[in-house]
């Protein structure tokens, strides 16, 4: 049996057909907003690569922001529950999930048994978020990717506020004008990314192992700044950002 | 749907409807602030009180006099006060229960002179008898300022048929809370209910509730939706609701302000001024209250273990010091009982609920 599952991001659309709840048969990330069309070019790449049709799959789940709007959904679940789930298969120890997308972050507690038992999200705010990142990318003129490889040159992270993007954007013109190196400045942009959402993991406590997964997760500079923050190795899988597509089709898999 | 039902829905919508008809019958109308007013007396006076809770609106004029972090609930009163939309009402009542409170009264004396503010001074300790003695003397000022405005005279001796309506009126609210226990009530329906008894005379009100009442027991459906119990003071916006209802979540008890919170205390003590603010007095787990020991906390979770609740869900009014003060305590005290929560921020400019439900997605999915 075949369940596809679509996480519709702010800023990436994935899509996962998983067979039987335990094979991943496909999988597709496409960068665009929120909308249809990023998620249509997901859902055509994975049945094209799979070689299978709507047809054959059993249920379909979507997640994400944009899950309300995607009609061909057989469910439409929180990206909390499917990114608990996804993590919950790839590392089955994990009891904190730190989930980093592009709008918000999000951090899920779970039971042995792979239940939550609670969570935290947080609201209306870009700071701690890969939203944040990309405004930072774009003042240094970086593209996304290559602030990994320069956080990693760094031995001196730069104070940047984890307050607020606004005021974070400032400060870091400020630095740059001061003739601050680049790969301090981004070390320091992963910081202020692990100091705030540090803060909100606490608050629901941190028990390990602990896994990040979304788009964020990617970046070894923030997973690095989070470890040293939290004071424990971060587990990652190369699938961090299809977490919560992997979610959702296991969540179709068993309501079938 | 039930006649009832849909007379109580439309008042809830259609406060402006409801003033207009009350000024077409001859009445006169004052405005009650949030939170608790004595609306007794207006209502002894022969007078109409209605609510002013704020609205769901974009806030421009009332900038002028506010900041931008303090509660919306006061800004968008005074925002319909500046526009006209409160047009017809007498005077307006403005308690001192909390600082936001105050400065709405200071506010609305320069910013809408057309309708007169008549502050209601409550002691922070309301308890001791000297406190009563002062609430009656603050009862007194605002009858001084009624009589004044109106040119109608006070007759205490009204009061003894007020406080029976009004002690009718909770007794009816509170079994209607009952009943929203175990009877499928949506969130939206139960709201409508209580936002309605803010713009109808309590006798009208009481009459439309009983049979509502009756109804549900006779064709009500029992719930098996997942039970929580809702806390903060306010939760009326219909977006809102409907993430309870689209998520499977019935509202089985509430200490919203707005809501449960008016109707918990009867008066009991006579038929004089002194019976009402012995009433104050004696009301008590509200967090614009004051109580040292904070015994609010322990009712709520009380309440919540009493109405079989799967969690709790407190709705943070943003930038309202006094319900966030208490929310530590509360967050405590539900880990201590293992009851789940889950606090989502909540304003009167909120127009977008994706985040809203989202938590309330997940929080339902944690409690199944």
């Amino acid at each position: 049996m075949y369940t596809l599952g679509v996480d519709i991001g702010s800023t990436t659309s994935k899509a996962v057909i998983l067979e039987d709840g335990e094979n991943i048969v496909a999988s597709s990330i496409v960068v665009a907003t929120v909308g249809t069309a990023g998620v249509e070019e997901a859902v055509k790449n994975v049945l094209n690569s799979s070689k299978l049709e709507l047809k054959d799959i059993k249920s379909v789940v979507a997640t994400g922001y944009g899950r309300m709007n995607y009609d061909l959904a057989d469910y439409k679940v929180s990206e909390l529950t499917c990114h608990a789930l996804g993590v919950h298969k790839e590392f089955p120890n994990v009891r904190t999930v730190i989930d980093i997308g592009g709008q918000d972050a999000k951090v899920i507690s779970l039971a042995a048994n792979g239940k939550m038992t609670n969570f935290v999200m947080n609201d209306k705010c870009a700071a701690g978020t890969g939203r944040f990142l990309d405004v930072m990318a774009n003042i240094l003129n970086l593209q996304i990717d290559e602030l990994e490889i320069e956080a990693l040159k760094s031995d001196n992270p730069a104070n940047i506020s984890s307050t607020c993007t606004v005021f974070a954007e400032s400060e870091v013109i400020s630095q740059l004008a001061t003739g601050r190196n680049i790969p301090d400045l981004v070390a320091g942009i992963c910081k202020s990314v692990a100091i705030r959402v540090a803060a909100l993991a606490k608050r629901v406590g941190i028990v390990e192992e602990v896994c990040m997964s979304g788009g964020v997760a990617k970046n070894s500079g923030v997973r690095n700044a989070m470890s040293k923050e939290l004071g424990v190795d971060i587990v990652f899988s190369k699938n961090a950002q299809l977490m919560g597509a992997l979610g959702a089709a296991i969540y179709g898999f068993k309501k079938s | 749907m039930w006649h009832c039902l849909e007379t109580l829905k439309k008042v809830s919508v259609s406060p402006k409807e409801q003033l207009d008809k009350y000024l077409s019958e001859g009445k006169k109308v004052i405005a009650v602030a949030p939170v608790y007013t004595p609306e007794e007396i207006i209502h002894a006076f022969g007078f109409v009180p209605m609510g002013v809770w704020g609205a769901d609106i974009e806030i421009n004029e009332s900038k002028k006099y506010y900041p931008a972090f303090i509660c919306s609930i006061m800004q968008t009163v005074l925002e319909l006060g500046i526009k006209g939309k409160y047009s017809g009402v007498s005077a307006i009542v403005v308690p001192s229960l909390c600082d936001s409170l105050k400065t709405l009264g200071q506010n609305w004396k320069y910013a809408v002179k057309d309708i007169p503010f008549i502050p209601m001074t409550y002691p922070q300790n309301r308890k001791p008898d000297y406190a009563v003695d002062f609430t009656v003397e603050m009862y007194k000022r605002v009858i001084n300022d009624l009589e004044n405005i109106t040119g109608e005279k006070f007759d205490e001796s009204k009061l003894k048929k007020t406080y029976e309506i009004y002690n009718e009126h909770n007794r009816v609210m509170r079994e209607f809370s009952k009943i929203s226990e175990d009877y499928e009530v949506s969130a939206a329906d139960r709201s409508a209910v209580f936002k309605s008894a803010w713009f109808m005379l309590k006798e009208e009100h009481t009459g439309l509730v009983k049979e509502l009442i009756e109804l549900i027991k006779k064709e009500g459906k029992i719930s098996k939706k997942l039970r929580v119990y809702t806390t903060g003071i306010l939760a009326d916006a219909p977006d809102l609701l409907n993430i309870f209802d689209s998520n499977n979540l019935q509202i089985v008890g509430d200490d919203i302000a707005y809501e449960s919170r008016q109707y918990r205390t009867d008066i009991t003590n006579g038929n004089d001024l002194y019976a009402l603010a012995k009433k104050f007095s004696e009301m008590d787990n509200c967090s614009l209250l004051y109580d040292r020991d904070k015994k609010r906390v322990s009712f709520i979770i009380e309440e919540a273990k009493k109405k079989k609740a799967d969690g709790i869900v407190v709705l943070m009014t943003k930038f309202c010091d006094p319900e966030e003060f208490d929310y530590v305590p509360i967050k405590r005290a539900a880990d201590e009982a293992g009851i789940p929560h889950i606090n989502i921020e909540v304003d009167r400019q909120m127009k977008n609920y994706q985040q809203a439900n989202t938590m309330l997605q997940t929080f339902a999915d944690m409690l199944i």
